[in-house]
C-alpha cells in the first residue's frame, strides 16, 4: 500500500523532472486524447511502451511499477474477458462450464482489446507523470491553469494527509492484529469495521486540528499559491515537439483507421 | 510591558467539564514562561484562551495591553503565534517552503518577502536545507523544527509551544530547548511553554506556572518552585532527576548539601564543595603540573 503512494522518485534529478509541469501536463494531456481516442490498438499500445521504456530507463524498481500497474492490468483483462464473451456476433470459439456455453466472439474481443488498450496507455501516461512530477507541482501547474481554487485546496489537504492517515491505520492495524483481532473471520470483519470506525473518527479530529492551525496562520478560505516561474525556451520546445510528435501519430493512426 | 496578562479566567467545556477556574497568568515582554502541568491540568485549555482559539466563560485576556476581543485575527496571529504538539496537525502544505510560506502569503505580502521570511524562518531553525523537501519524508524532529519555522515566519512577538518536547529523542530535546532559548535570548521573542517535562525547565524558563485542575497552584521561578516538594506531588509532577538525587542524598543520608540542586551544573559545584580537595583527581594532576 505504501510503494503505491511513494513519491521520491519525483525528488530525484533526472532529464524528466526537470521539465515544467505545466509543460509535462499539456504533454499528459495531448498523449490521454491520443489514446483514449484511437481506433486501433496501435497507439495506445505505442504509448504504453514509451513510457515503459521512460519507466526503464529512470531506473524505477520493477516492484512499484508492478504495484501500481497491477489494478489497471486487471482491469483490462476483465474488460477483455467480458467483451469478448458478451459482444458480437462472430464465433471464434466456444467451450462449457458447469453445464454453461461459452462463445467467445470475434467483435467483442477487438472492442475488449482497444479498451483495455486505451486503458493500459491511458494509465501509462499518468503513470510517468506521477513519478517524474511531485504532487504539489502539479498541483501548482493546475492552478496556473486556472483549476478552482477550493478544488485543488481539497486535493492538496488529501494529499497530505493520506500518508498521516495510512500511517495510523497501519498503526491500528498493527495493533488489532498483536491482539489477535484477526484470526477468525467474524472476528477480522469486527476489527475491520473497528478499523473504519476509527479511521473516519480520526481524519475528522486531524480535520478540526488542521483547520485550527490554518487560522492560526491567518487562513481566511482560500489558500494562498506560490507563483511559478515563466516557461523556459528549452521547456517550450520540448512542448511543441511532443505535441507535434503526438497530433502525427494519432493522424497517422487516423490514417490507417480509414 | 506585559506581552500577555490573563485575569480571573474560568472555563467550562460544553460537556460540564470545568477545565479552568480563576487562573490569573501574566507574561513580560521578553520572558520565558513555562506553564508546568500534569496530563488534564488546564495546560492546552489555557493555549486555547490564549490565542483564541476557545473564549472564556468569565474573565479577562489582554494581548500586548489590548483585549483579545478587540484585535483582529491579523493583528492577533501576528502577535502570537501557537506552534502544536503533533506537528502533522500544523503542516498541511506539501512541501516545507509551502507550508512555512503559507502564514505570510495570507498576510497578502509581496512575495519577495514572502521568500525572505520564509529563508529567514528556516534559517532561524537550522531547517534551510529542508526547504525543498516533501513534508511526509522529514523525521518526526525535522517536522517539529519546521512547524515551528511554519509560526515564525509570521513574526510573532510571543510563541506558544504545546509540548515542542514531546517525542523528541534526547538529542533533539536538547537542541529544540537550545534552540527556544536562542530564540528568547538572542531574538528577544516572548516564550511560552506548556509542558510536563520537567527537567529541562530549571535551565531555560524565567517563571513556572503550576497547573493542576484548572487552577494556578504555584507561580515563581524554577527554584521557588522546586522546593515546594508537597505542592509538585500533589500536581501530579516530580522534582527535575538531578535534583530528586540530591534530595534523597540529604534525607536519607545526610549530606549536608547547600540548597537544592536544579541542574547538573549547580550539582556539580555543590558536591564539589563536600568532596575533599585530596580526593579530587584533576586537582591533584593540576597540583603536580
Amino acid at each position: 500500500m505504501f510503494d503505491l503512494f511513494s513519491d521520491i522518485f519525483t525528488y530525484r534529478d533526472n532529464a524528466l523532472t526537470r521539465i515544467d509541469p505545466r509543460v509535462k501536463l499539456l504533454i499528459a494531456l495531448a498523449a490521454l486524447i491520443a489514446v483514449v481516442t484511437a481506433e486501433r490498438i496501435v497507439l495506445p499500445l505505442a504509448v504504453f511502451t514509451f513510457c515503459l521504456g521512460a519507466v526503464a530507463i529512470l531506473r524505477i524498481p520493477a516492484k512499484l511499477v508492478a504495484c501500481r500497474l497491477a489494478a489497471p492490468l486487471s482491469i483490462v483483462a476483465v474488460l477483455v474477458v467480458i467483451q469478448t464473451f458478451v459482444t458480437g456476433k462472430t464465433p471464434l470459439f466456444a467451450f462449457t462450464f458447469a453445464g454453461w456455453q461459452f462463445t467467445a466472439k470475434a467483435e467483442g474481443f477487438r472492442q475488449g482489446t482497444l479498451l483495455g488498450a486505451h486503458v493500459l496507455g491511458a494509465v501509462s501516461v499518468v503513470f510517468l507523470l506521477s513519478i517524474v512530477t511531485p504532487a504539489h507541482r502539479i498541483f501548482q501547474a493546475l492552478r496556473w491553469f486556472r483549476i478552482s481554487r477550493n478544488w485543488l485546496e481539497i486535493a492538496i489537504l488529501m494529499y497530505r494527509y493520506i500518508f498521516v492517515l495510512m500511517d495510523r491505520v497501519a498503526d491500528l492495524a498493527a495493533a488489532q492484529k498483536l491482539r489477535l483481532g484477526y484470526t477468525a473471520r467474524g472476528r477480522a470483519l469486527r476489527s475491520f469495521t473497528t478499523l473504519a470506525g476509527a479511521t473516519i473518527i480520526h481524519s475528522l479530529e486531524q480535520a478540526q486540528r488542521t483547520h485550527d492551525a490554518m487560522r492560526l496562520r491567518g487562513y481566511r478560505g482560500t489558500m494562498p499559491f506560490g507563483p511559478l516561474p515563466a516557461v523556459s525556451g528549452r521547456d517550450l520546445r520540448i512542448l511543441s515537439l511532443c505535441l507535434i510528435a503526438i497530433a502525427a501519430a494519432r493522424l497517422l493512426e487516423w490514417g490507417m483507421s480509414g | 510591558m506585559k506581552a500577555i496578562e490573563v485575569t480571573g479566567v474560568h472555563f467550562t467545556y460544553d460537556d460540564g467539564t470545568e477545565a479552568l477556574s480563576g487562573v490569573d497568568f501574566h507574561v513580560s515582554e521578553g520572558e520565558f514562561v513555562a506553564i508546568l502541568g500534569s496530563n488534564g491540568s488546564g495546560k492546552t485549555t489555557l493555549i486555547g484562551l490564549l490565542v483564541g482559539l476557545l473564549k472564556p466563560k468569565t474573565g479577562r485576556i489582554m494581548i500586548g495591553g489590548r483585549a483579545i476581543g478587540e484585535l483582529s485575527t491579523e493583528e492577533l496571529y501576528q502577535r502570537v503565534g501557537l506552534v502544536f504538539q503533533n506537528p502533522n496537525d500544523q503542516l498541511f502544505a506539501a512541501t516545507v517552503e509551502e507550508d512555512c510560506a503559507f502564514g505570510p502569503r495570507n498576510l497578502n505580502l509581496p512575495e519577495a518577502e514572502v521568500q525572505e521570511r520564509v529563508t529567514e524562518a528556516l534559517d532561524a531553525v537550522a531547517a534551510l536545507p529542508l526547504r525543498g523537501r516533501a513534508i511526509h519524508h522529514l523525521s518526526f524532529g525535522e517536522q517539529k523544527r519546521v512547524s515551528l519555522a511554519g509560526v515564525m515566519a509570521m513574526r510573532p512577538s510571543v510563541l506558544i509551544l504545546d509540548e515542542p518536547t514531546a517525542g523528541l529523542d534526547p538529542a533533539g530535546e536538547a537542541q529544540m530547548m537550545q534552540l527556544l532559548k536562542k530564540l528568547n535570548r538572542e531574538e528577544g521573542l516572548t516564550v511560552i511553554l506548556a509542558t510536563h517535562s520537567v527537567d529541562m525547565l530549571p535551565l531555560f524558563a524565567n517563571r513556572i506556572y503550576v497547573l493542576d485542575h484548572g487552577r494556578v497552584l504555584q507561580e515563581g521561578p524554577s527554584e521557588e518552585i522546586f522546593c515546594h516538594q508537597e505542592m509538585i506531588v500533589r500536581a501530579k509532577l516530580r522534582l527535575p532527576y538531578v535534583s530528586r538525587l540530591m534530595y534523597e542524598m540529604k534525607r536519607h543520608d545526610g549530606v549536608p548539601i547547600d540548597g537544592l540542586p536544579l541542574t547538573i551544573g549547580e550539582a556539580r559545584v555543590r558536591l564539589l564543595e563536600l568532596i575533599p580537595k585530596e580526593l579530587i583527581i584533576a586537582e591533584l594532576e593540576e597540583k603536580k603540573a
